[in-house]
C-alpha cells in the first residue's frame, strides 16, 4: 500500500486482486524450477572445478565425445518443464485478458502525462499524473481510480497521443494504452486500500511522474460514490461530472469564497465576511431574532436568492441580493448539491494549492541541490 | 548410459616449437595509411577492437549517470530530460556500437580465416568498408548525442519518436541505420568465407564450435538486419516528413512498428549471445583439456537458436495489443527457443567432467559466464510465460534479465575471448594475477548490480523511471553500489592489457596449448597467416589425445607446473588410417 | 586447385587459391546480398499487405489515380534492360570488349530512361498535389469547399440540396478532373467513416507507401546504374578479360533483383482494381 515505507520490501509483494492471487503461485512455481536448475548447474560446476582441478604430474583426460541418451534427456526434460510453464501461463493469461461479461465499464484515457477516468454515469476523476501538465481545474481534481471490493470492473483504455501503459503491480496487471485503438482489461480487487498505478511504457519527459492511485473501497461506498455522494476518490473537490462538481464551478464563477472563506483560512489574517459553509447542511442555524432553522434545501435556496430573509446570528446583512438573477434553477440545484457536499476541511480557499499525487517531486526548493532545475 | 569414447590413435613425439618471426601483421607495414587502407582481416579486427572499446567507455559513462541518478527517489544528479537521454544513449551505444560488433567484428574478423586455414576473409575490401560504414554510423549517432541527445529509449517506439520527441532523434536513428549495413557486410563476409575457403580437411564436422557460432550469428545478421533497416527508414521518413505509415491519424498502426522492430531485435539478441557461446566452447575445452561433450548438439543448437529465434519476436508484445491467439503461439515458440541454450549449458558442464582444469583468466571469465548466463536464461522463462509476463513486462525484472544475458553472458564471454586470444593478437602476455582479480571483481560487482533489480521488478518498479516510490530506494542504492564495483572491474583490463603491450612478456605461438589452427601460427601471425597450406586431419578439441587439428603434438599446457616435458601426453598423429570411434556399452 | 585455371595475373586475388573458388565466392556473396535486399523490401511489403487488408477501398481509389501508363512503359524498359544485361554477360564471357561496353551502355540507357519517366511521374504527382501531408489536405479542401458553397447557395435560394447524381456529374472549375475532385464527389453528403466513403487520411497512407516504395526502389536503380558505369569503365580499361566475366555476372544478379522487385511492386501499387462501381 502507499504508505511511504522505506523499509525492506516484503518477500511476497502485496496482492490485492484476483489476478494477483492467480499470478503468485505460477511465479513461485517457475522460481522453484529455475532455482533448482540454476543450483544444479552451480553445484555441478563447483564440484567439477574442485574434483577435477589440475593435479601435479602427468595430465591424462579421457576422450569423451558425448552421449545420445544424455542429450535426449536434457533436451526433453527442460522442454517438458517449460511446457508446464506455458500451460499454466496460458491459463493465467486467459483469465487476465478476458473480462467477465457483466462487469461495468470504466473508461481511462492516458495522455502526456496524466490519467483520466470516466465512470458509467459520466463522473470523471483524474487518477494521477504530473501536476505541471494539467490545467488548474484538473489539478484541483486529482484523486484516484475508485474500484469496488470483490466486484469485477472492466476498464477500457485509449491514448490521446503516444503509447502509454497502465500498470498496477498490486493487481499484477498491465496493458499498453495505444492511440487510435481501444484496449481493455479488468480488475477484481480483493483488498481495501490504495495501490500504485505506474505508466509502464516510456512516453517522454515525465513518464515517471505519470503515476496515480487506485483506491479500493467497500462496495457500498463505491455505489455512493457513483451517486455523487462522498469523496471516495480522495480529491479535494466533488467528483467531476457530478452535480456537486457543477455546483463548485458555479461557486467559483460567482466568487462566493471571497466572503465565505473556509475554516482552513482562519488565522491567516483574512477576515471572514460571511458564515462558514463547511458542514452547514443539516445543522441548526441560529437566526437573528432568536429562532433556529434547520439548514435544508429550502433554507439554502432562500439564502442564495433572498439573503435578507434570514440573517445568521452574529453576522450583518452583507450578501448582495441579486444572485437570483445570475443563477438558473439548474444552477441552484447544483450549488445546493455542492454545499451539501461540503464537509469541514474540504473547501478550497482562494489561494490553496492542490495536493500533488504520489511520486511527484516534493516541493522543497530550498533543499533541492541538483544542478539542473526540474522543468 | 552409453558414452561415446574414442580409441587413442597411434602417435609419435611432438615437433619442436617454431621460432617467432620478427615481421608480423602488426609491424610488416607502418604508418597511418597502412592502417587506414588495410585489407588485412587481422588489422581490421584491431581497428574494431579499438573503436568498440571507446564506445564501451561512452556507454559505460551513460550507465554510470543512470545508476548515480537512481540513488535517490527523485533524481540525484540529473533532470528527467537528461536521464531519459542518458538511458537511451546507454542502450543505443552499448547495443549497436559495442555488443553487436563485439565478438563478430573483432574475433570473427581476426580468427575466422585463421581457424579454417584461409589467408583472409572472402572479401577483404568489403571488410574494410564495413569498418568505415560502422564508423560513419557511429559518427551520426555521436552527432545525435551531442546535438541534444535522443530521449526515446533504444526501442524508438512511435508515435513518441516520430512526432512527439523534441530531441535530436533523426541523426541517431540514421546512425543506427548505417551501422546495420556494417553488420550485414560482416555477416555476409563470414558466411561466404566459411562456405568457400576452408582449408583441405576442414570439413563442416571438424569446424571449431566458434566457427559454427559465427556462422549462425552471420545468418541472423544477414536476414534480420535488413528488416530493422527498413523499419528505421520508415520511422525516419515519418519524423522528417511529418507523415508516415505508423501515424494513427491517417490510419497507421504504431503496433506495426513494434512487430517490424522486434522481428529484427529479437534475433539481434541472439547476435549478442551466440558468438559468446562460441568463445565459451573454445575456452572450456582448452582449460579442461577435454573434448567438447556433444559436438553435434552444441553445433546444431547454435543453428537452432538462429532459426527459431526468428519466430518469437512478439513475446516482447504480450501486453502491447496483439491478439490472444498470437500471444499463445509466440509464447509456445519461445519455450522451444529456450531449449537449445539449455542443451549447451549442460554440454559445457559435462565437458568439465573428468577434465584437468586450471583457472587462468579466460577460464574464470568463462565459468562466470556459465553461472550468470544460466541466471539470465532461466529468468527469461518468467517473461516467456504469458501469465507472469503481464506483471513483469517493462519492469526492472526485464532489465535485470537482459543485463544478465548480455553483460553476464556476452560481455564476460567477450572478455574471456580477449584474455584467451590476446597473446595471439598482440604477441604479449598479461598479468595472471590482475586478470584473475578483475574477473572476480567484475563477477562480484555484476551480481550486486543486477540481483536487486529482480526484486525491484517483481515489486513492480517500472523501467526508464528517474523518479520512483521511496520503498524502492534501498535496492536502488544496492544496485548502484554494485555498479561502482563493476566499473572498477572494467577499468582493470584496460590498464593491465595496455601495460602488457609494452611490458608484458612475449607470448609463444601456443601459450595455452590449444588445438585450433590459429594457435599453429606465430603470435602475432604473419600477414598471410599461414606460410604453408594447413591440412586438417581431425576434429577440434582433441585434448585428450594431445594433438592439434593438423595432427601434431601439443606443447606443455600452462599451469602444469612441475610437469616433466618427457611425460606429457602431446604427440603427433602418425599417417595412415585412423581408428574409428568405438562406443562403450554399459 | 592447381595453377591450371590460373588466369590473368591481376584477376586472381591473393587470398583465393584459384579462379573457380574466387568466382564461386563472389557469386555466393552476391546471392547472400540479394537475400538481404529481399528482406529489406519485404518489410515494406508486409506493412503494405496489412494496410491493404484493412483499407481496401482507399487503396483501390488511390491506386486508380496513379499514372499507370508510365508504370507500363517503365516495366517494359526494365525488363528489356535485364535482357541487355544478360547479353552483356555473354559478351564478357566471349571476351568481346566492344560488345560488352555497348550492351552495358544500352542497359544503362534503359535504366536511365526508367528514372527519367519516374522523375516525370513524380513531377506530375507533385504538380497534382498528390502528396501525403499538408499538400494533400489543402488540395482536397478546395473542391470540398466549392461543392459545399454551391450546396449552401442552393439551400439559401430555397432549392433542395444537391442530389447524388448532380454531385457526380458536377464539373469543378479548373482544367480537368482531378483526384481531389473525385474524392470530394465520392464523399459528398456522407458521414465520415460510413459505408461508401473514401477516407482521405487513409488515401494518404497509401501515398506514403507509393512514394517510399518507389523511392527506395529508385535509389536501388541509381546504385545499379552507378555499378553499370563502373563496369563500363573497367571494361574500357581492359580489366574485364574473359576470366573476369564474373564481375559482370555479379552486377547483373543485382540488376535482375531490382527488376524483379519492380515486377512485384508495380501491380501492388498500380493495378489494384476495386470491385467495380466504387
Amino acid at each position: 500500500m502507499l504508505d511511504g515505507n522505506r523499509g525492506p520490501l516484503p518477500a511476497i509483494a502485496e496482492r490485492a486482486s484476483v489476478m494477483a492471487d492467480l499470478f503468485e503461485p505460477l511465479f513461485w512455481y517457475i522460481t522453484a524450477w529455475t532455482t533448482a536448475g540454476f543450483l544444479l548447474v552451480c553445484a555441478l560446476l563447483t564440484w567439477c572445478c574442485i574434483a577435477y582441478r589440475r593435479k601435479p604430474g602427468r595430465i591424462s583426460t579421457p576422450r569423451i565425445l558425448g552421449s545420445h541418451r544424455l542429450e535426449l534427456f536434457w533436451t526433453v526434460t527442460p522442454l517438458l518443464v517449460f511446457l508446464t510453464f506455458y500451460a499454466w501461463g496460458v491459463y493465467v493469461y486467459d483469465k487476465a485478458v478476458h473480462p467477465p461479461a457483466d462487469a461495468p465499464e470504466v473508461y481511462v484515457i492516458g495522455k502526456q502525462w496524466m490519467w483520466k477516468a470516466q465512470y458509467p454515469n459520466g463522473q470523471r476523476v483524474i487518477i494521477g499524473g504530473n501536476p505541471k501538465n494539467m490545467t488548474e481545474e484538473d489539478r484541483q481534481n486529482i484523486g484516484a481510480l475508485v474500484l469496488p471490493l470483490n466486484r469485477p470492473v472492466k476498464v477500457t483504455f485509449i491514448s490521446e497521443d503516444v503509447i502509454h501503459d497502465f500498470g498496477v503491480p498490486a493487481f499484477r496487471q498491465k496493458i499498453d494504452v495505444i492511440p487510435g485503438r481501444y484496449v481493455s482489461t479488468w480488475y477484481q480487487p480483493t483488498k481495501l486500500g490504495e495501490f500504485h498505478v505506474f505508466c509502464d511504457q516510456y512516453c517522454g519527459a515525465w513518464h515517471s511522474l505519470m503515476v496515480g492511485k487506485i483506491k479500493v473501497v467497500p462496495a457500498a461506498e463505491f455505489d455512493a460514490f457513483l451517486e455523487g455522494k462522498g469523496g471516495a476518490q480522495g480529491s479535494p473537490n466533488p467528483v467531476d461530472g457530478s452535480l456537486a462538481h457543477k455546483g463548485l464551478q458555479h461557486f467559483q464563477r460567482l466568487e462566493c469564497n471571497t466572503c465565505h472563506i473556509p475554516n482552513a483560512a482562519i488565522g491567516t489574517g483574512r477576515h471572514a465576511r460571511a458564515p462558514n459553509l463547511e458542514g452547514l447542511y443539516g445543522r441548526d442555524v441560529p437566526i437573528k431574532g432568536g429562532i433556529t432553522i434547520r439548514a435544508d434545501d429550502q433554507y439554502l435556496r432562500d439564502a442564495i436568492v433572498n439573503p435578507g430573509k434570514h440573517i445568521v446570528e452574529g453576522w450583518e446583512r452583507a450578501m448582495p441580493g441579486n444572485y437570483g438573477t445570475q443563477v438558473s434553477e439548474e444552477d441552484l440545484n447544483a450549488l445546493i448539491a455542492y454545499i451539501k457536499w461540503l464537509r469541514p476541511g474540504t473547501q478550497l480557499g482562494p489561494n490553496n494549492n492542490s495536493v500533488a499525487p504520489y511520486g511527484a517531486p516534493r516541493q522543497t526548493p530550498e533543499t533541492n541541490k541538483s544542478p539542473g532545475g526540474k522543468q | 548410459m552409453s558414452i561415446v569414447i574414442g580409441d587413442t590413435p597411434r602417435t609419435a613425439p611432438p615437433p619442436p616449437e617454431p621460432e617467432t618471426p620478427r615481421r608480423n601483421y602488426l609491424n610488416e607495414t607502418s604508418g597511418f595509411w597502412s592502417w587506414a587502407l588495410t585489407v588485412d582481416h587481422k588489422r581490421i579486427g584491431i581497428l574494431y577492437l579499438v573503436s568498440i572499446t571507446a564506445f564501451f567507455l561512452v556507454g559505460g559513462i551513460a550507465a554510470g549517470l543512470v545508476r548515480a541518478n537512481l540513488l535517490t527517489p527523485n533524481g540525484a544528479i540529473l533532470t528527467e530530460d537528461q536521464y531519459n537521454k542518458a538511458f537511451t544513449a546507454h542502450g543505443v551505444v552499448m547495443l549497436f556500437l559495442f555488443l553487436i560488433p563485439s565478438i563478430p567484428a573483432v574475433f570473427g574478423n581476426f580468427l575466422v580465416p585463421l581457424m579454417i586455414g584461409a589467408k583472409d576473409l572472402a572479401f577483404p575490401r568489403l571488410n574494410l568498408a564495413s569498418w568505415y560504414v560502422f564508423m560513419i554510423g557511429a559518427a551520426f549517432m555521436v552527432w545525435g548525442l551531442l546535438s541534444g541527445g535522443i530521449d526515446t529509449g533504444w526501442t524508438l517506439y512511435p508515435p513518441y519518436s516520430s512526432r512527439y520527441s523534441h530531441a535530436s532523434v533523426a541523426p541517431g536513428v540514421f546512425g543506427v541505420f548505417i551501422t546495420g549495413f556494417s553488420s550485414i557486410m560482416t555477416g555476409l563476409n563470414i558466411m561466404v568465407t566459411v562456405h568457400k575457403m576452408r582449408a583441405p580437411g576442414m570439413t563442416w564436422g571438424r569446424l571449431p564450435l566458434f566457427i559454427w557460432a559465427m556462422y549462425a550469428t552471420s545468418f541472423i545478421q544477414l536476414l534480420g538486419t535488413p528488416v530493422v533497416a527498413i523499419t528505421l527508414l520508415l520511422l525516419l521518413v515519418e519524423r522528417l516528413a511529418g507523415v508516415g505509415i505508423f501515424d494513427p491519424s491517417i490510419g497507421g498502426d504504431p503496433v506495426l512498428y513494434q512487430h517490424l522492430f522486434w522481428f529484427y531485435s529479437h534475433p539481434a539478441v541472439y547476435i549478442m549471445i551466440v558468438p559468446g557461446m562460441g568463445v565459451v566452447s573454445e575456452v572450456l575445452t582448452c582449460f579442461s583439456r577435454k573434448n567438447i561433450f556433444g559436438y553435434k548438439a552444441v553445433a546444431w543448437s547454435s543453428v537452432g537458436i538462429a532459426v527459431v529465434g526468428f519466430l518469437v519476436w512478439a513475446h516482447h508484445m504480450f501486453v502491447a495489443g496483439i491478439s490472444y491467439y498470437s500471444a499463445l503461439l509466440f509464447s509456445f515458440l519461445t519455450m522451444l527457443v529456450a531449449v537449445p541454450s539449455a542443451i549447451k549449458v549442460f554440454n559445457w558442464v559435462a565437458t568439465l567432467y573428468r577434465g584437468s582444469i586450471t583457472f587462468q583468466a579466460p577460464m574464470m571469465f568463462t565459468l562466470a559466464f556459465l553461472v550468470l548466463f544460466t541466471v539470465g536464461g532461466v529468468t527469461g522463462m518468467f517473461l516467456a510465460t504469458m501469465g507472469t509476463d503481464i506483471h513483469l513486462h517493462d519492469t526492472y525484472f526485464v532489465v535485470a534479465h537482459f543485463h544478465f544475458v548480455m553483460v553476464g553472458g556476452m560481455v564476460l564471454a567477450y572478455l574471456a575471448g580477449i584474455h584467451f586470444w590476446w597473446p595471439k593478437m598482440t604477441g604479449r602476455m598479461y598479468s595472471d594475477f590482475w586478470s584473475k582479480t578483475s574477473a572476480t571483481v567484475i563477477f562480484v560487482g555484476f551480481f550486486f548490480t543486477f540481483v536487486p533489480q529482480f526484486v525491484l521488478g517483481y515489486h513492480g518498479m517500472p523501467r526508464r523511471y528517474p523518479n520512483y516510490p521511496e520503498e524502492f530506494q534501498v535496492y536502488n542504492v544496492l544496485s548502484t553500489a554494485g555498479a561502482s564495483i563493476l566499473g572498477v572491474g572494467y577499468l582493470m583490463p584496460a590498464v593491465y592489457l595496455t601495460l602488457s603491450l609494452f611490458f608484458g612478456p612475449k607470448a609463444s605461438a601456443n601459450p595455452w596449448s590449444a588445438t585450433g589452427l590459429e594457435w599453429q601460427v606465430p603470435s602475432p601471425p604473419t600477414v598471410f597467416n599461414f606460410e604453408y597450406l594447413p591440412i586438417t586431419v581431425c576434429g577440434p578439441y582433441e585434448y585428450a589425445i594431445g594433438v592439434d587439428q593438423m595432427g601434431r603434438g601439443l606443447p606443455e599446457p600452462p599451469g602444469a607446473g612441475d610437469d616433466n616435458p618427457a611425460t606429457r601426453v602431446g604427440a603427433t598423429l602418425l599417417p595412415g588410417p585412423q581408428p574409428k570411434e568405438t562406443e562403450v556399452v554399459g | 586447385m592447381s595453377a591450371s585455371t590460373h588466369g590473368h595475373g591481376t584477376v586472381l586475388k591473393h587470398h583465393f587459391d584459384n579462379l573457380e573458388q574466387q568466382h564461386s565466392a563472389e557469386r555466393l556473396g552476391m546471392w547472400f546480398f540479394l537475400v538481404t535486399e529481399v528482406l529489406f523490401f519485404t518489410g515494406m511489403f508486409v506493412a503494405y499487405t496489412v494496410y491493404r487488408n484493412w483499407y481496401p477501398g482507399e487503396f483501390a481509389f488511390a491506386s486508380s489515380h496513379l499514372l499507370w501508363w508510365v508504370a507500363a512503359i517503365n516495366t517494359g524498359l526494365l525488363i528489356t534492360s535485364s535482357l541487355t544485361m544478360t547479353l552483356a554477360i555473354r559478351s564478357a564471357q566471349l571476351g568481346d570488349k566492344a560488345g560488352l561496353i555497348r550492351r552495358l551502355l544500352l542497359t544503362f540507357a534503359l535504366g536511365a530512361g526508367f528514372m527519367g519517366f519516374k522523375a516525370f511521374e513524380y513531377a506530375t504527382d507533385y504538380h497534382e498535389k498528390f502528396v501525403p501531408g499538408e499538400m494533400f489536405r489543402t488540395e482536397y479542401a478546395r473542391p470540398l469547399a466549392e461543392l459545399t458553397a454551391d450546396d449552401a447557395k442552393r439551400k439559401f435560394e430555397g432549392r433542395p440540396a444537391l442530389t447524388r447524381t448532380e454531385v457526380e456529374s458536377y464539373q469543378f472549375k479548373g482544367e480537368y478532373e482531378h483526384w481531389s475532385q473525385d474524392l470530394a464527389k465520392r464523399n459528398y453528403g456522407r458521414e465520415p467513416a460510413t459505408e461508401g466513403t473514401v477516407s482521405p487520411e487513409r488515401v494518404q497512407l497509401f501515398l506514403c507507401f507509393y512514394y517510399i516504395m518507389t523511392g527506395i526502389h529508385g535509389v536501388h536503380i541509381i546504385v545499379g546504374l552507378g555499378c553499370i558505369l563502373w563496369l563500363v569503365f573497367e571494361a574500357y580499361r581492359g580489366a574485364i578479360p574473359r576470366e573476369a566475366y564474373s564481375k559482370v555476372e555479379v552486377i547483373s544478379l543485382y540488376w535482375h533483383l531490382v527488376d524483379m522487385i519492380w515486377l512485384f511492386l508495380m501491380p501492388l501499387l498500380y493495378l489494384i482494381r476495386s470491385g467495380g462501381g466504387q
